[in-house]
Parts: structure tokens; sequence; C-alpha cells
């Protein structure tokens, strides 16, 4: 239907001379979007995309893959749930083993609407080599730590700063505004709003670490 | 006759050829209108990497503004034409021939077509070149004497007024053919089926507006019914066409199956189960004679979709069919009304083509369907599966007896047992609810004596042929994830 509307206002520009833009048609007939097949080997059948899945913000976003059908870009990673739409970003790749050590890969990708703070992997470096394997080969706090960086709902960037109660159950607290944000006073959001198919995610800078 | 008046009489004669056209395509052939199949054969065309930044940046008014730029672009061809046509009265010819040539190319392009696709474009030009003559009529060639300013814009107010009129009548024409094909849906009132099947208990079932949707459609079709029809040919003794009222007509049976989602993730949402009322493949197949060396069945939807499944899985017993009710009503749009395929077991891209337009039979060396030709397995059966949907991921719990429970799938073959493993502990045995069909998932739950602390809870599945489900990982491309489910609760 809206295909025909528009059918019938394009035809209409095409002899009223002064041109319009069509402007935004919200008709709400039923039409649901897709999104559009990647050609790549790798590209998945795909559900539906959210729109505003290219509101990202930050300096860190442009060491994010611009190439579509890489699954480390913005738009592959808001195909797929969290867990795995890290699993595709180098980025990002010293969270993903922790994940997978912890076991928290199926709760992380089931999880329904949650927000992840994403420390990158020169973030994990920041700790020291011998502190770092400690904590991978101790799976309780290796899971506190990392459900620290987990808040139930997905999160816009309007209601990012407060305070928020983690998975882990101790709250974490975000300062800042507009495209320059701070977890806990030292963390910085290096790449913000960056959506997947269950959870939005603020890549950070520092490793967050729990009270408890 | 000054170059402004050659413009508007070119972008004047264009609109009433245009408009002509959709009106007469809106009476007959909506697809056939020049403006959406030039858009179709565009979106066709288009790079998949152009085609996802559109989607991108302009979200859903992609296709408004597609349509306005081949708008400008029409325009600023007939403007030419106009222009050019007022000193050599090739480019009237010309002008219109172009563009109505593309127009019917584009309608001939379209998954679809006709051959009499080609006719409102043609018609649509050939009326834009006689109002483009006439326009230009008495503008003197050679000399660019001014033709008579009064006479010109009263004949291009009466040639800009048929233009309005006519479009006018597009837009009601397809208002009210729109709004009919809107109510076709509605109206479709479905016989019982022949065989019913097994009974099946509602909680099992997953509600129409719940069930998920992946596939690679931009717009929903909306398929009239009148002009809908199935074609089914290729390495058959006989090709058959049938309509919507054909395929009622034949014995329907109704069939609980669960589908399943190749790119589900271990854990994830897409898949669903529900009562299919269709008519049944294999016998439909049989009677046409399926030629020997026929491999591949390739199913087409009306959007361009290819869907290759195996013959011998057609034919091997299973309740695939022709999809046309779903929960007790007619299949919803997004689902694939008026038709889609469905092949129990078989994950949905290898086997259930939603919005179908024609089946062919063929080999699998002839044709690799769309999601093949990407890199997916051509068979793609469906692995046994199982999922924790209560406790949810994360969960906090008090201690006491806690009740795990969730689903179990491995169509076709049946799920035997199901044993869910806290922490490291033994696994233990789940107890299962009955399942109508080999075809449908199973509910299982455990009784979980919870202590405090943190805990994972881990679940697998057995087969009917006593094959364990897997618990090495697999991603989902390119033949559907394998994996425990294992979730994450806090109990204190």
């Amino acid at each position: 239907m809206r295909a025909m509307k528009f059918t019938a206002l394009a035809a209409a520009t095409l002899f009223s001379i002064s041109l319009t833009a069509c402007g935004s048609d919200s008709s709400t007939d039923g039409e649901g979007t897709a999104a559009a097949p990647t050609t790549m080997a790798s590209s998945a059948p795909e559900s539906s995309a959210p729109a505003d899945m290219m509101t990202t913000f930050g300096a860190g976003c442009s060491a994010v893959p611009a190439d579509a059908s890489n699954p480390g870009s913005f738009q592959a990673m808001a195909q797929v749930p969290v867990a795995t739409a890290a699993s595709g970003n180098p980025l990002l790749s010293t969270l993903v083993t922790a994940v997978k050590k912890a076991g928290l890969v199926d709760s992380l990708n089931s999880a329904e609407g949650i927000t992840v703070f994403a420390p990158t992997n020169d973030a994990f470096g920041k700790i020291p080599k011998a502190d770092l394997d400690k904590v991978l080969a101790d799976k309780k706090t290796l899971t506190s730590i990392l459900t620290y960086h987990v808040v139930p709902g997905k999160l816009a960037p309007e209601s990012l700063a407060g305070a928020h109660k983690t998975l882990q159950g101790d709250d974490l607290t975000v300062s800042g505004s507009g495209e320059d944000f701070k977890v806990n006073g030292a963390a910085s959001v290096v790449c913000g709003n960056v959506q997947t198919a269950n959870a939005t995610v603020y890549i950070i800078d520092s490793v967050l670490m729990p009270k408890s | 006759m000054r170059a402004l008046a050659g413009a508007a009489a070119g972008l004047v004669a264009a609109g009433f050829g245009v408009a002509t056209a959709e009106v007469l395509a809106a009476a007959t052939r909506p697809a056939a209108g020049p403006l959406i199949a030039v858009g179709g054969a565009v979106i066709d065309a288009t790079p998949t990497a152009v085609k996802e930044f559109a989607v991108r940046e302009l979200g859903t008014s992609d296709k408004p503004v597609l349509l306005t730029v081949i708008g400008l672009v029409v325009a600023a061809l007939a403007a030419v034409a106009g222009i050019a046509g007022r000193r050599r009265r090739l480019f009237v010819v010309a002008g219109p021939a172009v563009l109505g040539l593309a127009g019917a190319g584009a309608a001939l392009s379209r998954p679809a077509a006709e051959p009499y696709d080609v006719v409102p474009s043609l018609v649509g030009a050939a009326l834009a070149g006689l109002a483009l003559w006439w326009l230009l009529r008495g503008g003197d060639r050679t000399s660019g004497v001014r033709v008579d300013r009064r006479r010109f814009l009263r004949a291009a107010a009466l040639v800009a007024g048929g233009a309005v009129v006519a479009s006018g009548g597009a837009v009601a024409v397809r208002r009210s053919v729109g709004g009919a094909r809107a109510r076709a849906r509605e109206s479709v009132r479905l016989p019982a089926a022949a065989d019913t099947g097994p009974s099946v208990d509602a909680g099992l079932l997953t509600p129409n507006k719940d069930f998920y949707r992946v596939d690679t459609a931009l717009t929903v079709p909306r398929i009239d019914l009148d002009g809908w029809s199935l074609r089914v040919h290729g390495m058959v003794d006989r090709e058959l066409r049938l309509s919507f009222a054909d395929l009622l007509a034949r014995p329907l049976i109704e069939r609980p199956v669960t589908m399943t989602c190749v790119s589900n993730e271990v854990g994830g949402p897409y898949m669903g189960t529900a009562r299919w009322l269709g008519v049944p493949l294999a016998p439909l197949l049989r009677s046409l004679g399926v030629k020997s060396g026929a491999e591949q069945l390739v199913a087409r939807s009306v959007e361009g979709m290819t869907i290759g499944t195996p013959v011998a899985t057609l034919l091997d017993g299973r309740d695939a069919m022709l999809a046309v009710g779903m929960n007790g009503e007619p299949l919803p749009l997004e689902h694939g009304f008026p038709v889609r395929m469905l092949t129990p077991g078989v994950y949905g891209y290898a086997g259930s083509c939603k919005w179908l337009s024609s089946l062919e039979l063929t080999t699998f060396d002839q044709f690799d369907p769309y999601w093949v030709s990407r890199g997916w397995a051509a068979e793609a059966p469906v692995k046994t599966g199982s999922r924790v949907d209560r406790p949810r991921p994360f969960a906090r719990l008090t201690a006491g007896t806690v009740t795990v429970a969730g689903v179990a799938w491995a169509q076709r073959r049946g799920i035997a047992a199901v044993e869910v493993r806290i922490d490291d502990g033994p696994w233990a045995q789940a107890e299962l609810l009955p399942a109508p069909s080999v075809d449908t998932w199973v509910q299982w739950r455990y009784s979980w004596p919870a202590v405090a602390g943190p805990h994972s809870i881990a679940v697998r599945a057995t087969d009917r042929t006593g094959a364990v489900q897997t618990q090495s990982r697999a991603t989902p491309f390119p033949s559907g994830a394998t994996g425990w489910h294992t979730i994450s609760v806090t109990v204190s």
C-alpha cells in the first residue's frame, strides 16, 4: 500500500513541476521492513533490524570495520545477539575469551534486552598480565567482574547517565552527557550505542571492578 | 517557441503519459505500472552494499526516495525531449519511446511478469508522444518564431488537466483495489482439513503474532488472489497451474510442525510451532510425473526469493505441504499469504518458501537457490537441539525447589530424552510432556533443589535414534548452530 501511495505521489510530482520531498510517511498499514540481505558467504538469513542501528557515537567507532559484510561491522553486529556480535569484533577478543571462560556466552546471547559495557583489548591490557591470567582462571571472580559490566534493559544514550544496578548486584555510575560519558569516573565510553539483536553496547577503555 | 515552453510541454506530456500508464496498470496489473516496475528493477540491479547503505541511511523511506528520484529522472528526460523536440521532431518520438521501452522492459523483468505487462508503459508512452506532438505543433522549426502563447497555454493546461484526472483515477483505482486486497485475506474461508492429524495442546503452539519472521522482503508482499496462481514446471511429465481456489479444492491436511531458522543461535528465539493447514505436496508432485533425475525442487516467491529442497526429502513420507492456513486462520501476510511451502525437519531457508509463485523441478547442478549461492548448505536437516526457557539467564532465585523448563526438538526423529546438568554435576533426567508428533518440539521440566550460590544450568537432548545432542559448538553458518544451551543464575 505504501509503495502504491508513493507511486501516486511520485506521479504527482511529475506534472506538478514544483517538486517537493515526499516527506515522511508513517503509514502503519502492516508492512514490515527487514534488513537487506548481504552477499557474503557468512551472511545469515536475517530478521528485522532496528532502524536506529547507525546512531553510534565516539572516536573509538572508527576502529570498527566499515564493510557491512565484515562480522565486526555495526551492521553485522546488529543482526546477531551480543556475545556472537562481540566475537565478530577483533577489538573485543579478550572480552570474548573471558566470556567463554566464564561460560556466559549463552546467557548473554539469550538474555532479553540488556546493556553491556564492553572493555576493549587495550582496556584488558591495562591490567598486569599475571593478575589478568589469575582472574581468567577463577570462574567465580571472572563471572562477578563480567556481570558487573551488564545492566538489565537497553539503555539509550539519553538515559545512560546515572546509577544503574548491574547483574552482579552492585551499582555502576555513568557521568557525562551527549557523546561524552565516563563509567565510575574512570572508564571512558570510546564508542557508544552499538546495537546488537538483544543488547545495546557501550565500548569502554577500562575494565570495571565491582566493590564486592 | 522558447526553451521554457518546450520543457513545460515535455513535462506535461510525460506526466500525462505516466499517469495514463499508471491508471491502466492500477485497473489491470498494479505490478506493471512503470514507476513500481522501474523501482523494482532498480532495486534488483543495485549492489547489496548500496542497498544496505540505503536501508541504513533512509530507513523505511528508502522506497519513497527511490520513486522520487525515478520521477526526477523521468522529468529531466521529458524536459530535454520537449526542448529538443521544438526543432527536431525526431525527439518527440524518441523521448517517449525511450521512456516507454524502459518502463516496459522493467515490467518484463519482474519475477511474476506476464508478456502483456508491457502494455501500460507502451500505451502511456504513445499518448505522451501524441500529447507532445500536439503541444509543439505550429512552432516554427527553422525560424523559432514564437507560437501563439495563449493557444499553447490552453493546450498545455488541457494535457495537464488530463494528467491530473488520470493520476487521480490511478490513485482512486489503487485505493479501491488495495482496500479490496486487504479485505481479500479476511474474506478467505479455509475449508476444514480432510485429515486433521494429531490433536495438539494450545500451550505447545506459538501464537501467529509472536511467530518469528526471518526473510529478506523489504516490504511484505500483498498478493491479489484473483491474479495469483502457482505454476509447477520443469522436470515433470505435465506442467500445472493452480489457482488459490484449485488448491483449496484439493483434500487438505492439518499438522502441528515446529519451524526452525538456520540462523538461530544456541538458545535463540527463531523457532515456533503452529498448526499448518495445506495441500500435501508429495501426492501433487507424483500426479505430475516427476522425471527421473529431478533432484531439487526450487520454490520461487513473488519477490524473487528462491529456496531449494531435495525431491527425495519431499517424497520420503513427511508432511511437506503447500500451506494456506496457520493456527486456524489464513496465512498472515508476513508469513507468506496466500501460500507458502512448509517442509517439516528442514530449516526454513531450505524448505519453506513464503509468498509462493512457482515450483520448478530441476537438478542441484542446474540451480543454486538464494542462500546456497551465498555459501549455506544445500541440504539442511534441522539438528537436534534443546533450550532452557525458565529460569531466564542471570535470574536471581530463592533457594529451594526451582522448576527448570524449556523445549527440545529433533524434527522427523523425535525426542527420546532430555537431561539437565547443574554446574559440573551429573546429568539428571527431565520430565517430558506429551508431544503430538515427531515434527514438533517437546516441552520438558526438571525440579531443581537449588542451593545458594552462582550456578550454571545446561541442557541436552537425545533423539529417538539414540543420538545425543552434540556439545561441540558450531555457528549457524553454514548448516545450523550446535552446542548445549548453558545459562547462569544466582540463588540466594
